[in-house]
């Protein structure tokens, strides 16, 4: 019973980190129409500012706070440097974004070799409700994602930032004849995406041994949780994050990770061959 | 007001635009006719920058706007109501009313009492979903979106479509009241005769990219062959 919830517990650790990678993507990809194939690597980029504050001796809060910081402001240069140049060049996009990844991943070689690396726990000690123990950082991790998913939907659904990056989804060209600077949304929205990525690296770093190829390992299952959820929706998010991380979570823990991966591929499969528009996609959803 | 000055602009590849020449004079209320495909639209877009522009200039309030972007435009003082209206239809009367005056500070973005003085009917319906409005009344919360941030010239593209003549008549009537009360400068494309010869003060007509005749409307009203001359296929 007790390892049933733990199980439970970790794979909904999971699912929130996915969710929070998730939605860096789809926010980009719903204003822009730009797919941004090194969203991993900014993931990357966020675990691997820990693994440096934590070389340096500054420890991991530090890192905590600089990773959604450094990795926006990377963003934030690669939209005015390279983004913005290709607008509306759907495939270009692709291109360049995972040349970009490739670039991230290699230069992260360069500096701090191939090979895993660990960070000290921030948070070591272990939670006891009644019987059950359960690592308070794993907690933590929960609280951070949650937060941060709710304001993301607060921003999106109740301000007016998030009404005028609404209207620049709905209708781009309508949106600045009515006054919007369509542009300084599209900064705004990378910026801000790569932060979420950041951020989920960051968390992530101290519970896995941090790799240059670890970005990949929730880039992908991220770009899943987004076709099965459906694209161009938040809540679609939930939903296939949900699904994505809560069967390879639950089907690793059974079975094996390979066994996961097969099994997931093929609920993917199946829901978008049934749903191609998504769980929770529709048409005219903000 | 507003000049135009041999504008050239392409759409889609072919050259929509051919050297279009013509003036707005402050409170005028002007019409552009002319049969589909004659660059009417295109010239509204252009005017707004949601055409790229290859030579000509557009002199708006003294200042050429022509290499402008869309919300610098909008927020020197043009309002733009598109053809097919493209109001927001996921937001409410209320949202869609808001999205034009983001550029003001928190406290005065929201729509001015005014709009609902001339559109009671978007007053009632200020928090229903934009989408679920009927035709007339999303060409009115169109119109009110444009004139929320005060413009002083209003584009109105093709505002009678698929709208029953009782509804055109209201929002000529509303058109007429906006430029009395407040010297609103109006250029309307339309295909509605009744409406132009109601609303208009003059009527230019378009020909492939180009200007190619103007007469007061008083003319048009002593005869109306002078459109079927313009508009016959």
């Amino acid at each position: 019973m007790a390892d049933l919830i733990i199980q439970l517990l970790n794979g909904l650790n999971y699912i929130l980190i996915l969710i929070l990678v998730a939605m860096g993507l789809v926010i980009i990809f719903g204003l822009m129409k730009v797919i941004n194939m090194a969203h991993g690597e900014f993931f990357l980029l966020g675990a691997y500012t820990v693994v440096l504050t934590d070389r340096l001796g500054l420890g991991f809060w530090v890192g905590l706070i600089l990773a959604p910081i450094v990795v926006g402001l990377l963003g934030a240069v690669l939209e005015l440097t390279l983004i913005r140049h290709l607008y509306k060049r759907f495939l270009d996009t692709i291109l360049a974004t995972w040349g970009v990844s490739i670039i991230i991943k290699q230069t992260i070689i360069i500096i701090f070799g191939p090979a895993g690396l660990m960070t000290q726990p921030p948070l070591p000690q272990l939670i006891s409700f009644g019987s059950l123990e359960y690592p308070a950082y794993r907690l933590f991790i929960m609280a951070v994602s949650l937060s941060v998913i709710a304001v993301t939907f607060y921003v999106f659904y109740k301000t007016d930032l998030g009404l005028a990056s609404r209207a620049v989804i709905a209708n781009a060209p309508m949106a600045s004849a009515c006054g919007i600077n369509t542009r300084r949304m599209y900064r705004i929205t990378f910026t801000f995406g790569s932060a979420l990525a950041g951020l989920a690296g960051a968390t992530m770093a101290p519970l896995m041994s941090c790799d240059p190829q670890m970005g990949l390992g929730f880039f992908i299952p991220a770009f899943l949780a987004i076709l099965v959820g459906g694209a161009g929706t938040l809540s679609g998010i939930l939903a296939g994050g949900s699904v994505v991380g809560g069967s390879e979570s639950f089907i690793s823990a059974v079975y094996s990770p390979v066994t996961a991966q097969i099994v997931v591929f093929s609920i993917a499969i199946i829901i978008i061959r049934a749903r191609p528009q998504g769980l929770l996609g529709g048409k005219g959803r903000g | 007001m507003l000049i135009v000055n041999d504008l050239h602009a392409s759409y889609g590849g072919s050259l929509a635009l051919q050297g279009v020449d013509f003036s707005l004079k402050p409170g005028a209320i002007k019409a552009l006719m002319g049969r589909n495909g004659m660059g009417k639209t295109t010239l509204m877009r252009a005017i707004m920058g949601l055409v790229k522009i290859k030579s000509g200039t557009i002199r708006f309030q003294g200042k050429e706007i022509q290499s402008l972007r869309s919300h610098d435009i909008a927020l020197r003082g043009i309002g733009y109501v598109p053809q097919g209206r493209e109001i927001f239809g996921d937001f409410t009367v209320l949202e869609n009313l808001r999205l034009p005056l983001m550029r003001r500070p928190r406290n005065q973005r929201n729509a001015p009492k005014e709009i609902f003085e001339y559109f009671p009917i978007l007053a009632e319906r200020m928090n229903q979903r934009a989408g679920t409005l009927s035709g007339g009344q999303q060409q009115m919360l169109a119109i009110a979106r444009a004139l929320a941030p005060n413009p002083s010239l209003l584009l109105l593209d093709e505002p009678s479509e698929g709208l029953q003549p009782s509804i055109v008549q209201e929002i000529v009537d509303i058109l007429l009241a906006i430029n009395r009360d407040t010297g609103l400068t109006i250029l309307i494309v339309e295909q509605n005769i009744s409406m132009v010869m109601d609303l208009a003060q003059t009527c230019e007509f378009m020909e492939r990219g180009r200007i190619v005749g103007a007469c007061p409307i008083e003319d048009i009203r002593a005869d109306e062959s002078i459109i079927a001359k313009h508009m016959s296929v």
